[in-house]
């Protein structure tokens, strides 16, 4: 669609160019100074400082935060520090990493949470729900509870009230090493004595039927077993 | 002295005289290893299938056919392999032209004493199909039932998990295991021993020599009466208190099962029985209790790294809690 060489393009007339103006009335209008006042003086448009009176918890943790801040604000590495600078920074934001993990160290020990347990997928351990019966062999008066149980007739609990007595016995004279969680056994297998030995090996045999194996025995046989362990004790056994 | 006061209320006599047999006639060819016949034989009696481990050339193999050959009854043995499939053990439904029916070929598994030897060398696909007929003494197959027959017996052997193409056995299986043996290295005077019977040729012409000392029905009734001995409420409450003790102990990621709790009472009965009492003391479950956990338990990584064995931590569980007396 161009002008071939040497052709000029038409000539286009347009109309003159008219500038309007704005002829409307300009009205000045004020504030209305008695409104104004109504207004300053209602209640809800005073406003008063009120000067509140901090807390030492609170002036603290302000404190802190500022200090805080200001730590924060000195890490603008801006190339001219010196490498001292550099490392003394590093030892403020060490200090501020132990600070934190101490308090975080406190507070999970204060509320029970154990740290090293907390990843596994063991759980916690829990204490065993109920209560050790047994006696400790050193607290109990065997006399009186012996006599009891045979003027009650109970000769299974007499004959292990004999048996406790026995250990004991042994125990304070060092034969044998008491232990809650040892058995009869391995008290016959702690006295050095071969006769001692086989003496205390048929009284835990007998203890062994009536307490673990639950024989019934009437007076006669606990007589029986009562002058046994009455000999051992002496010696005689 | 103290049979002069009590009499048995159950005959054992039976029981304490085959055991002895079985000792006496096993320790003919195996040198040593008395507490591990003796778990065998506790195993045997509390209805329970046995693992045995061990690194190889200790006997193993030879000490679990031994203990069936000393058994009259059906005995039969797989040899398990990387490749070997369920159906290699349990059977399979082949179709028979004459009848146009399917029919199914028992597999070994169906025998009284099964011995399958080198167990963790099959992968735990292979070990699955043994849940349930370890477990219910029965199979399903194709929708049908099949059950054992008693005594139905599983002797396993294996080598420790450590060695060259083993695979760990799975956790639900270990618990079906009553008790896991583990066969130490013989001592210098074994060792010579071993030596001078076979260089005399003793073994074997002593291995053929084992007979049987026990019937079916003989383990059958000796079965029924070590169940029916008498454990005390304490021992129960101490056995509960161990496993419990177990579960909660901080070198352990999983503890004893109900299962092995069961496990140690039984197996506390049988060694009761062995001795010739009709009632289970605090001895009895204590020597059980080590068998029967040391394969359920799982320590925890870092104790397994420490170089913490099972039976080091199933020590410290005992030593926490008090005997009954």
């Amino acid at each position: 669609m161009g002008y071939a060489a040497g052709k000029k393009p038409p000539v286009v007339s347009k109309p003159p160019a008219v500038l309007k103006t704005d002829s409307s009335v300009i009205k000045t209008r004020s504030f209305n100074e008695h409104a104004l006042e109504t207004y300053r003086k209602a209640p809800e448009f005073q406003y008063h400082d009120v000067e509140v009176q901090t807390s030492l918890w609170t002036r603290f943790w302000r404190w802190f935060w500022n200090w805080v801040a200001q730590l924060f604000s000195s890490l603008k590495v801006d190339g001219h520090k010196s490498f001292f600078d550099l490392v003394l920074l590093f030892f403020e934001y060490l200090i501020i990493v132990l600070a934190l993990g101490a308090i975080i160290f406190m507070i999970l020990k204060l509320v029970g949470i154990d740290m090293f347990n907390v990843l596994r997928r063991k759980p916690v351990a829990a204490d065993i729900p109920y209560s050790e019966s047994l006696e400790n062999i050193h607290e109990i008066n065997f006399d009186t509870e012996l006599d009891k149980a045979i003027n009650q007739q109970n000769y299974r609990l007499a004959v292990r009230m004999l048996y406790l007595k026995c250990l004991k016995q042994l125990s304070d004279s060092q034969l044998i090493d008491w232990q809650p969680d040892k058995t009869n056994s391995i008290y016959i297998n702690e006295l050095v004595n071969p006769e001692q030995r086989d003496s205390f090996k048929l009284l835990t045999r007998q203890f062994e039927y009536i307490w673990y194996g639950e024989f019934t025995i009437d007076s006669p046989t606990f007589n029986n077993i009562h002058s046994l362990f009455r000999n051992f004790r002496n010696g005689k056994a | 002295m103290e049979d002069e006061i009590f009499e048995q209320r159950t005959d054992l006599s039976r029981l304490t005289t085959a055991v002895a047999q079985i000792r006496e006639s096993l320790s003919q060819i195996i040198v040593g290893q008395h507490d591990s016949i003796d778990l065998l034989i506790a195993g045997i009696l509390a209805d329970g299938h046995i693992l045995i481990e061990g690194v190889p050339g200790v006997a193993k193999t030879l000490t679990a056919k031994l203990i069936a050959k000393s058994i009259d009854a059906k005995y039969s043995r797989i040899q398990f392999t990387p490749d070997l499939m369920p159906s290699d053990i349990l059977g399979t439904s082949v179709f028979s032209p004459k009848t146009t029916e399917f029919e199914f070929k028992h597999g070994p598994i169906f025998g009284n004493i099964v011995l399958i030897d080198e167990i963790n060398r099959a992968p735990a696909k292979t070990q699955s199909a043994l849940f349930e007929v370890m477990e219910e003494r029965q199979l399903t197959i194709d929708g049908k039932t099949y059950k054992m027959d008693e005594p139905f017996i599983v002797l396993a052997t294996q080598n420790p998990v450590e060695h060259e193409g083993t695979y760990r056995l799975p956790e639900a299986q270990l618990d079906r295991f009553l008790f896991k043996i583990e066969i130490q290295y013989p001592s210098l005077d074994e060792e010579i021993q071993i030596l001078t019977q076979q260089h005399q040729q003793k073994t074997v012409d002593q291995l053929s020599s084992i007979k049987p000392v026990l019937s079916i029905q003989d383990i059958i009734s000796i079965r029924q009466v070590v169940k029916g001995l008498h454990v005390e409420d304490k021992l129960l409450v101490f056995t509960a208190k161990i496993i419990h003790e177990s579960r909660n102990n901080k070198s352990l990621y999983l503890g004893g099962s109900p299962r092995a709790s069961l496990a140690i009472i039984n197996a506390a009965k049988a060694f009761a029985a062995i001795n010739g009492r009709d009632f289970v003391t605090p001895d009895d479950i204590i020597r059980a209790t080590a068998p029967v956990l040391r394969h359920r338990i799982m320590l925890t990584p870092d104790k397994e790294m420490e170089g913490v064995t099972p039976d080091d931590v199933v020590a410290q569980i005992i030593q926490k809690i008090e005997v009954p007396r």
